[in-house]
């Protein structure tokens, strides 16, 4: 009786989270959709179901696509920020992976209260220390760089704190077998720690990934030449041309979200996993 | 000088009022194999630990085959550890943790083939080769963290508590693996254990510790037979010895419920005419029920009332009171009793031994 009663309970459930989940999906379905029409064709579907169904592939199917990916430089945009992303990961796991071991594994004077400083700093809004990361970067020459760009935007206190709760729960015993196998630190934090805490690094990355993608404001002041734009730019400009359909904004933006909802589909366990795993371990 | 050699070695943490381990004096010679042994807390892993470098020495000295180790770096003294939660590399095959520390000594590639396959085979691992640790038994894990010992070539084994994780069989096996092992590659190794009866099986000599001081050093028959102590008599020897407060008059042993026994001049000369109070120890193999016993020391017979038997297979445990102590005797299979019999016995007069009351050192 009660596993019946379970069951119709789950299945209830089920139910309202597809309704719900429908809510959330209505404006993505709209926008592939209508990715795929002409002008025209929006216009007259804007009120009826029509607007969630795409048309029949045919002539003309790819063609608002076509012109983004090939009378644009959206690709280079997207390149560009893939690259940004590239780096941002595999700079911000070496700087803050090893500073997270240091608040986790060394000892040395007011460590504690270092991690303390680091936490407070996870409420600061990067928004408040952009002024002060431009002068920074502009003062250093470093305006339309990728150094200038990346730079500020290595050391995440947040990262910090993830990478720290979870070296923290590493055994000291095997750095100290590592030690007798003539392993020195940094091999060991490279070839041990970091593959030991896969989960992290992997919900680090794509943090970072995310982070890089969307970001709109930092971008914005850095880069001004067109080679350097990041996707976000990339999308604002060509939107905001006139020449612009919307169904080629449609696309654009369609395009721009996939590879948010691909790295989602594909890291949401690690995700979850690295943010739980962070909260679940201190030792 | 002595393959190893520690002089004086103290340790206290950081802020600890007492030290952790207290004048620590031993010289192991090469190709010993050495057990720490002592309850929890009592410096034995830190004393190992201090051998492999990972505990700084407060004070005293150890040298190393001549040289003086205080500050050198773990991996610069020429040792293998296997820890006691086996610390193997989680991302690493069995293969490759066993090669990890060789190719980072820039071992040549064909010795570290031939070595890992080597110890592979000596080991029993070759299914396991490609599998992660995670993948492995307690004790298939235990002996890839041998492995990864072995394959070094390194004169000095530190084992800290290696089979602590394992379940009782496989102890029993691992127990002659590793003794096999030391045979075999003469190796000198130091050992910790909390376990007396590792301690017992496997050692050439056992240092007991309590406190952070070293109690008693020897074989493991010598401690068992003349112990130092009553912490050593207690410690060694399952089930443990049984200690009675007694007063001694001439040549009878008064127990605390007046009960007494008259011991012959053999055993009472080692107490050169001293009289007064002292604590005595028997072992409960040396508490005799048996027809035989009974009519060889019938002037010595006591009476008490079984509590608790154990029967264990090869012998039975009869758990009696007897002068208000808890007495534990062992004895043959065939002495069967049940709980509220009444039962006679006899204490062996020569295994009797005599200790200091204040000092609680043995007096022989």
């Amino acid at each position: 009786m009660k596993r019946k009663k379970q069951k119709i309970f789950n299945i209830a459930l089920a139910v309202i989270m597809l309704i719900m989940s429908l809510f959330f999906l209505f404006p993505v379905i709209w926008m592939l959709a209508n990715s795929f029409k002409p002008d025209a064709a929006i216009t007259a579907d804007m009120n009826s179901a029509m607007a969630f169904v795409p048309p029949a592939p045919g002539k003309g199917f790819f063609d608002n696509y076509k012109a983004i990916l090939f009378d644009t430089s959206f690709i280079r945009y997207m390149l560009n920020t893939l690259f940004y992303a590239a780096i941002m990961i595999v700079s911000g796991i070496i700087v803050n992976g090893l500073a997270g071991y240091a608040l986790a594994k060394i000892k040395f004077p007011f460590r504690d209260r270092w991690l303390a400083v680091i936490m407070m700093l996870m409420v600061i809004p990067a928004e408040t220390i952009i002024t002060i990361n431009f002068m920074f970067v502009s003062k250093m020459g470093l305006l339309n760089t990728v150094f200038g760009y990346v730079l500020p935007m290595i050391v995440n206190p947040f990262n910090i704190f993830l990478f720290r709760q979870v070296f923290v729960s590493l055994p000291d015993d095997v750095w100290e077998a590592a030690q007798l196998d003539h392993c020195n630190p940094v091999k060991y934090f490279f070839t041990m720690v970091l593959p030991m805490s896969k989960t992290v690094v992997a919900t680090v990355s794509v943090f970072t990934f995310l982070n890089v993608w969307n970001d709109y404001l930092w971008p914005s002041l850095v880069f001004t030449s067109s080679n350097l734009l990041t996707a976000q730019i990339g999308l604002n400009s060509i939107t905001s041309n006139d020449n612009t359909t919307m169904g080629q904004t449609l696309a654009v933006i369609t395009l721009i979200t996939i590879p948010v909802i691909i790295i989602y589909s594909l890291f949401s366990k690690q995700i979850v996993e690295g943010v739980i795993s962070t909260g679940s371990k201190e030792g | 000088m002595s393959f190893i050699e520690m002089k004086n070695v103290c340790k206290r943490y950081a802020g600890a009022e007492k030290n952790s381990v207290t004048d620590f004096n031993l010289s192991i010679e090469k190709g010993e194999f050495i057990v720490f042994v002592g309850p929890s807390g009592c410096g034995k892993s830190t004393t190992l630990r201090m051998i492999a470098g990972f505990e700084e020495i407060t004070s005293g000295d150890l040298y190393i085959n001549g040289n003086r180790m205080n500050t050198v770096l773990p991996r610069d003294r020429g040792i293998s550890m296997v820890f006691q939660n086996y610390a193997l590399y989680p991302h690493m095959t069995v293969e490759k943790n066993i090669s990890y520390g060789l190719k980072n000594m820039k071992v040549p590639k064909d010795e570290i083939n031939r070595k890992v396959d080597w110890a592979i085979d000596v080991l029993g691992l070759s299914e396991y080769r490609y599998r992660k640790p995670k993948n492995l038994s307690g004790g298939q894990r235990q002996r890839v963290a041998l492995g990864r010992a072995i394959v070094k070539n390194q004169e000095l084994f530190l084992m800290d508590e290696p089979l602590s994780n394992l379940d009782a069989k496989l102890r029993v096996s691992m127990r002659t693996e590793i003794s096999r092992l030391h045979r075999e590659l003469g190796s000198t190794t130091i050992y910790v254990t909390h376990d007396q009866v590792e301690a017992m099986t496997m050692a050439d000599r056992i240092v007991i510790m309590k406190d952070g001081i070293i109690q008693q050093v020897g074989k493991p028959m010598d401690l068992y037979e003349h112990p130092a102590n009553k912490f050593v008599a207690g410690f060694i020897g399952s089930p443990q010895m049984n200690f009675y407060d007694v007063n001694v008059k001439g040549n009878t042993v008064v127990f605390s419920d007046g009960s007494s026994i008259d011991l012959p001049d053999s055993v009472m000369s080692h107490l050169a005419g001293k009289e007064g109070e002292f604590i005595i120890g028997i072992r409960g193999e040396d508490i005799k029920v048996d027809a035989q016993n009974m009519e060889l020391y019938k002037k010595n017979k006591m009476v008490a009332t079984v509590e608790n038997v154990e029967i264990m297979g090869n012998e039975n445990n009869l758990y009696f009171n007897f002068a208000n102590t808890q007495t534990i005797a062992r004895v043959s299979k065939y002495e069967i009793s049940k709980p509220g019999d009444t039962i006679e016995f006899v204490f062996i007069p020569s295994r009797i031994h005599f200790f200091d009351k204040q000092t609680e050192k043995s007096l022989f």
